[in-house]
């Protein structure tokens, strides 16, 4: 198969298009969709091809112009969106791509996204009965500033968080306006306020076919970066995780891959975020056994898959740099002609 | 029900949770006591009678000891 495969950057913030694609490229034949010719996934040999596409604020119109082109390029049969802020044009889009451009995608509805979003996750935490920390909407300093300094709901620390990408934790009201400005300045609003759940971190990455979860694995990070990138990671066996991850599949009736954020201290599970889409540790499934990308060509296909919910447990992840050098004209080519 | 499993190097860790602890010896006794499904009062006793301590002074180091337990959720 012919796949396009976004979220090139492989950088200290890594997007997940890498490794979605080293889950893929031993059968297929991989494009690069590439939002800067920065991304060092474009240069690492993975793709046979790179374009680079519009940003998703550009519009719909010549997204679906800039794909059209490169199905007439390449030939290309499906793709697999790995970035927040582009998901919203292909799962909008997705029957159309299908149908207009024989480009096949398996992605949740627009319904089941937006279910999940950061600022609605109370609500399916709730009809989940599970709990989730405190969260509010922000869209001004003053809302913020009145929430943290004249209201009693919320103590510090506080998670400061955008409503696709970054969070901090703020210590005070001047960090969080800090925080507030930082993220609104590069993503926008709605801002989101947080409580702090004390515990450990676990994640249950999923693969969800149609309200049934059909493969997956929790891990737990045991290092990250500063803005908590997985460094180090270990496969952990959660049954509570595991039961959590299904019954949001069959509740949402999820069609597609899915990370769930959480925080348990032993006794029970909170729930943090839901990200609609692979994660940038995809490889670790693939590498323990459970290969999510290749099964979402499968079901792409039509194929029946066996659901693949086992794997073992304490296998570690140990992410580290490496360099490439390649010839700089690669990188003049990808930005003035937006193809490699 | 203790979750957590010791290797051979005293390294307690927990499955579900991907936490791992160091543990001295006694820890690790009282560990696998808990896991024997022991109460806390048998666990002081056979510790004061093992290591010859008074009972009290026990009670207060299991007590101490089971709280952290808690804290990093090893038990309920």
């Amino acid at each position: 198969m012919i796949i396009g495969i976004s979220g090139l950057n492989n950088t200290d913030n890594p997007a997940p298009g890498v490794g979605v694609a080293k889950g893929l490229l031993e059968k297929h034949t991989l494009i690069g969709l590439s939002y800067d010719p920065n991304e060092p996934g474009i240069y690492q040999g993975l793709f046979s091809k790179v374009y680079l596409m519009p940003y998703p604020s550009v519009g719909a119109e010549e997204f679906k112009q800039r794909l059209r082109y490169i199905k007439e390029q390449t030939g290309l049969e499906a793709v697999i969106p790995t970035l927040d802020a582009e998901l919203y044009l292909y799962i909008k889009y997705q029957k159309e791509l299908e149908k207009d451009l024989g480009i096949k995608t398996f992605l949740p509805s627009l319904s089941q996204f937006e279910r999940r979003e950061k600022a609605k996750l109370a609500q399916l935490a709730e009809e989940l009965g599970i709990k989730s920390p405190k969260t509010y909407q922000l869209f001004s300093v003053e809302e913020l500033i009145k929430l943290l300094r004249d209201g009693d709901e919320l103590k510090f620390p506080v998670m400061v968080k955008g409503n696709y990408y970054r969070a901090y934790k703020a210590s005070n009201l001047e960090e969080a306006i800090e925080y507030f400005y930082k993220i609104s300045n590069e993503w926008g609003f709605p801002i989101l306020l947080q409580e702090v759940v004390s515990g450990e971190e676990i994640n249950y990455l999923g693969l969800g076919n149609r309200g049934k979860l059909v493969g997956g694995i929790g891990i737990k990070k045991l290092t990250t970066t500063d803005i908590g990138k997985i460094w180090n990671g270990i496969t952990i066996e959660n049954p509570t995780l595991l039961k959590l991850a299904r019954e949001f599949v069959e509740k949402t009736q999820w069609n597609g891959a899915f990370e769930l954020e959480c925080i348990s201290n032993g006794r029970e599970i909170y729930l943090i975020e839901i990200n609609p889409r692979f994660p940038a540790w995809v490889h670790f499934a693939t590498a323990v056994g459970v290969n999510l990308p290749q099964m979402v060509v499968d079901l792409m296909e039509g194929k029946e898959v066996e659901p693949q919910l086992d794997y073992p447990s304490q296998k570690m992840y140990v992410r580290y740099v490496d360099e490439v050098v390649t010839d700089f004209k690669l990188f003049r080519q990808i930005l003035t002609k937006k193809e490699l | 029900m203790v979750e957590m499993v010791i290797d051979e190097n005293n390294i307690g860790y927990i499955p579900s949770l991907g936490t791992s602890f160091q543990l001295n010896e006694t820890a690790k006794e009282i560990i696998l006591m808990l896991k024997q499904g022991k109460s806390k009062d048998e666990i002081v006793e056979e510790l004061a009678k093992k290591y010859n301590k008074d009972w009290r002074e026990v009670f207060i180091d299991v007590t101490d000891f089971m709280e952290k337990l808690k804290i990093y959720g090893v038990i309920q």
